[in-house]
């Protein structure tokens, strides 16, 4: 028989740790944004992004997606640091042990309450090796870096070294649709870089997600 | 907060309260010592209200693995708080606020949506067994937002079903 008493782990059972009107307090009077275990939030302003991409395009020219993938690199690498840390806290259990599912809800629900869009995994190709990431309404595409290119260069980078700290693998990440060239939604694919190596000249074409995946899994 | 409720705080500088506005403040304080008194019936008996839904769940279902069974249950003590937290500040918003985005997912990716459905009737019938039709309409605006929640398609098949550790490690 199934003993209620003992689904009950201390009484209590994890639900939604990110739920906005939960997660994101703060100590106002100290001019303090925080979320819910007291680590400082920013409310990033739309103008300020727009400022860094023009000033760096000003200052690097054509570096400036390296420059951004860069700082996505590093911030994805705390990212899942603090990611795990919040999570393994709030289900009293190490993320190791935590359903795959819990974990990828707890990651779309963390990317909508901050703002950063409604992140999907898309697993279609997951039998040929590799991921698909798909963000829709993301803040980070908006201004572009390149005429006629992707500009999602700091997510990229963020979702490269997330997946690559929860996979174990040297993954890279390649962008192949994008919401500011008129795409329905970001895409990025996840893989190995040896498998990745034809991707970024084919987006940079401005071939169609469809047709480099295509070429991809051939 | 009742939204309706939360909305009369919201703009001190507007005006003083109108009659009906206050009177609409009035009605819920005066039903708050019945929410908080079934409030706390609903917090010690849960576990003897939730073992006979489970063991009626485990009649129901005996082909169906026990893992699965205890998802569905977890899920449902969960609702059952939220419900009876929605109860007592009178909104069951709280209900599809925190938990839209959340639920018909996890449900759906374990693949309990058809045990979750007899877990609410079950669920129904012996809090209607247990407490008085009063009650009864306290409770239930709580507990039927959950329910279309686990029962609603919107939430696309999605692929989360499919994505296990081993399968997100071995997959490069």
């Amino acid at each position: 028989m199934i003993s209620v008493a003992d689904l009950l782990i201390d009484n209590r059972l994890p639900s939604n740790y990110f739920v906005s009107d939960v997660y994101v307090r703060g100590t106002l009077e100290f001019g303090l944004l925080e979320n819910r275990r007291g680590d400082r939030l920013l409310a990033l302003p739309d103008a300020l992004m727009k400022s860094i991409v023009a000033g760096l395009n000003q200052e690097t020219g054509q570096a400036t997606k390296y420059v951004l993938r860069n700082c996505g690199l590093w911030w994805g690498k705390n990212f899942y640091a603090r990611f795990c840390e919040e999570l393994s806290e709030y289900y009293q259990q190490g993320v190791a042990e935590l359903p795959m599912i819990e974990f990828v809800k707890a990651l779309q629900e963390c990317w909508r309450t901050h703002g950063w869009g409604v992140l999907t995994i898309n697993t279609d190709y997951q039998t040929k090796g590799f991921l698909m990431i798909e963000i829709e309404n993301s803040p980070f595409t908006q201004h572009v870096i390149q005429r006629g290119q992707p500009s999602g260069a700091l997510e990229s980078g963020i979702l490269q070294a997330f997946f690559s700290q929860l996979t174990g693998r040297d993954l890279t990440c390649v962008q192949i649709s994008c919401e500011s060239l008129g795409a329905d939604c970001n895409r990025f694919v996840l893989g190995l870089e040896n498998r990745l190596q034809a991707a970024e000249a084919l987006a940079e074409e401005g071939q169609p997600h469809t047709a480099i995946m295509q070429m991809l899994i051939q | 907060m009742n939204p309706k409720l939360a909305a009369l705080f919201e703009e001190p500088e507007k005006a003083y309260l109108k009659a009906d506005e206050l009177n609409t403040l009035s009605q819920f304080v005066s039903s708050l010592p019945e929410r908080i008194n079934f409030y706390q019936r609903l917090r010690n008996e849960e576990v003897t209200l939730m073992q006979t839904v489970a063991n009626s769940l485990q009649q129901q279902f005996p082909q169906v693995p026990e893992e699965k069974l205890k998802r569905s249950l977890q899920s449902g003590i969960l609702m059952v708080r939220y419900a009876a937290m929605a109860m007592l500040i009178d909104d069951a918003n709280l209900v599809t606020n925190r938990l839209a985005t959340w639920l018909p997912e996890i449900a759906e990716a374990y693949q309990t949506k058809s045990i979750d459905a007899a877990l609410y009737q079950l669920i129904k019938t012996q809090f209607a067994g247990r407490f008085s039709p009063a009650q009864m309409a306290l409770l239930s605006p709580g507990l039927n937002a959950a329910e279309r929640l686990v029962a609603s398609d919107q939430a696309p098949a999605e692929p989360e079903e499919e994505i296990t550790s081993e399968s997100l490690v071995g997959l490069f």
